[in-house]
């Protein structure tokens, strides 16, 4: 088991179906992504990339017809979205969800003690909480004043953004889906975002990057670039493939995947 | 308007108009010989047709013999109570508060048949005169125990010109079929600030009548939040009056329906003066068969220039078997005004839920969470700390089936 556990890939996608309601969304997606590698998805708009990034954390609006997800060797498809987040997966919105009422720091100690407690750990103490999140914080610009205010609400795309990232700091996962994080950001945003995802980068934790732009993997360096389009991938490379699609578009791949 | 023929009485109005009579109430006594209990005809009871749903009426209550105590427990609150219609008596006052007793009813004459009941059948009132700024929430612990009984009691309080209180009125008792009709009548004095919580917490046999009329002086500021999270029949009759250039009312009201219940939520807001403001804000949660009412009625009197108020309903529904009914009026006779009303209704927001689930919160608790978030506008106001965590556990309790 120890000698296998290193190989096994934190993510493994095979030949995965995925409809919503009549409409096929996903085709047959087949992914592995080692631990430690930042892969990155791109492709226009409608191809199915959120939809991936969805079914992984596991919203039920989706249909599984066929396939298999398996998050460190296990199979997640039985699992519900908050299992699936206790065992690793974490989904950094492309729109998070603005939540009035719901104090951010209520809702920061109610995710971490959760998914300790669904793991067998003791609930974080409040200190050592506090400590926490205001280290998370100072990296990703995230002030007081903004933990004060509700889950969200009033936040600029910026400050949703890097609300996301800090979220996955604290949380820790072994697989961090970032659906495009990068829309909706100014350069400025863009590079405090880019450096808190590069601080989590640490050799062990994976990371699917889906974006519609290259210009955020400037800044997140991929190891591996896919092509997605009409609901599977079909070309992977390095992070140069990120530039040529950039002179190119995605014209190339139309039809290829019918 | 009368019918012209006389109605077809059942046993809970002929067992009112014997109590009633009994109590030389004669007035209201013949009104329901004529008219009987106010049915959906009678608009203010549109959606709460008493002659269907109070089917019998109690005996009128006897002094109670054992007490359950009160059923909301505020930390450092100064406590009193009303027992069976009795006012009981209290520990010393704290500063500012002077504790006494009045006769009969206390509420104005109006064309209500609730409020003509409590006026004739309410014995003795607590009054409360209060002055200064007082630091301790003031309990009222309406309650009625024993073998199911009809009450009717009543607190009259006055609140000095400049000062503030927060008083909270809870209404609870044993598991019986009892009918409680209850009265506060609360005038604010210039500049005054009020919160005054009501809590109905009866038992699911219970009936529970509450009218809280309300007379806001110069510059006073008034928050009610009512509580329906107990009793099977809840109705709750608001009438503020802002009187005084400057008053405004932050008209609150939660109710919380599980299988079974009806509860309803019924103002009538008038703005007499000019430059007054008032903000009704009610919302309802459902859960089983249920119903929530919630009517609200501004008026605009024909002076009461520059007056600005907004009704506002929304419904949460947690199952697909419950009724949430909403109907605002206005009924404006000022030309320069801003007034607005609006009504919400829908089930917990799957995209929230879905968010808070993707950060590996468990979906019970990322429900309650939710729900509570829909209710934080009601209680988060209410700033002392004893007092919003009691609510808060209601709520909580509620959302795990306790009530």
């Amino acid at each position: 088991m120890t000698d296998t556990a290193a190989k096994t890939p934190v993510l493994e996608i095979r030949n995965l179906h995925a409809r919503i309601e009549e409409r096929e969304i996903l085709k047959g997606v087949n992914l592995v992504i080692p631990q430690g590698e930042v892969h990155a998805i791109m492709g226009r708009n409608g191809s199915g990339k959120s939809t991936l990034s969805y079914v992984l954390a596991g919203k039920e609006d989706y249909e599984i017809t066929e396939g298999e997800i398996l998050l460190n060797g296990e199979s997640i498809l039985e699992m519900e979205p908050a299992e699936r987040a206790a065992a690793g997966i974490f989904l950094a919105f492309q729109y998070p969800i603005e939540i009035p009422g719901v104090a951010t720091m209520t809702f920061l100690k109610a995710a971490i003690n959760a998914q300790r407690k669904a793991r067998g750990e003791g609930e974080l103490s409040t200190p050592d909480f506090m400590r926490a999140v205001k280290e998370a914080g100072a990296q990703l610009n995230v002030d007081s004043a903004m933990l004060k205010r509700p889950l969200n609400v009033g936040f600029s795309g910026g400050e949703k953004k890097r609300a996301e990232i800090m979220q996955m700091a604290l949380l820790k996962p072994s697989l961090a889906v970032l659906d495009e994080t990068d829309s909706g950001l100014d350069i400025d945003a863009l590079q405090v975002v880019s450096k808190g995802v590069n601080a989590l980068r640490d050799g062990k934790r994976s990371m699917l990057v889906i974006t519609h732009y290259q210009r955020l993997l400037n800044h997140i360096v991929p190891d591996v670039v896919h092509v997605f389009s009409d609901g599977r991938i079909v070309e992977s490379g390095d992070k140069d493939l990120a530039l040529q699609l950039e002179a190119k578009g995605y014209a190339d791949y139309d039809g290829q995947a019918a | 308007m009368r019918p012209a023929f006389p109605v077809r009485l059942g046993i809970a109005e002929e067992t009112l108009i014997a109590q009633l009579k009994a109590a030389g109430a004669d007035q209201i006594a013949e009104r329901v010989t004529v008219a009987g209990l106010p049915t959906r005809r009678v608009e203010a009871y549109h959606y709460t047709d008493l002659k269907t749903l109070l089917r019998t009426i109690p005996p009128l209550a006897q002094p109670a013999n054992e007490a359950t105590g009160t059923a909301l427990r505020v930390a450092g609150a100064y406590t009193l109570s009303i027992v069976n219609g009795v006012v009981q008596n209290a520990a010393t006052a704290p500063e500012g508060v002077i504790v006494g007793k009045t006769h009969g009813g206390v509420l104005t004459h109006r064309d209500d048949t609730l409020v003509g009941i409590s006026n004739g059948l309410t014995k003795e009132a607590l009054s409360l005169d209060l002055k200064g700024a007082i630091g301790q929430v003031i309990q009222i612990d309406h309650r009625i125990e024993g073998e199911a009984a009809h009450v009717a009691d009543a607190t009259k309080i006055f609140v000095a010109d400049d000062s503030s209180v927060v008083i909270l009125e809870t209404f609870s008792g044993s598991d019986a079929a009892h009918v409680g009709n209850h009265a506060s009548y609360i005038a604010l004095g210039k500049n005054a600030v009020v919160t005054h919580v009501t809590v109905d917490l009866g038992s699911r046999s219970t009936s529970h009548f509450a009218t809280n009329e309300y007379h806001l002086g110069d510059g006073a500021q008034l928050r009610t939040l009512v509580v329906h999270a107990g009793s099977g029949l809840a109705r709750t009759h608001l009438f503020p009056r802002m009187e005084g250039a400057g008053a405004h009312a932050d008209v609150t009201g939660l109710n919380l329906v599980a299988e079974g219940q009806h509860s309803d939520i019924t103002m009538e807001t008038t703005h007499a003066v000019p430059h007054t403001s008032s903000q009704p804000l009610f919302k309802s949660i459902t859960r089983g068969r249920s119903k929530a009412v919630v009517q609200g009625k501004l008026i605009v009197a024909r002076d009461a220039q520059k007056t600005d108020a907004k009704f506002m309903h929304q419904g949460l529904m947690l199952s697909d078997d419950a009724e949430i009914l909403s109907k605002p009026e206005l009924e404006i006779y000022a030309d320069d005004v801003v007034c607005g009303h609006g009504s919400t209704c829908g089930k917990l927001d799957d995209d929230s839920l879905f968010y808070l689930l993707s950060r590996g919160i468990p979906k019970a608790e990322a429900e309650t969470m939710l729900v509570r978030g829909f209710i934080a506008e009601l209680i988060d106001p209410i700033e002392d700390e004893a007092l919003n965590e009691a609510l808060q556990g209601i709520v909580d309790g509620w959302l795990l089936g306790d009530h």
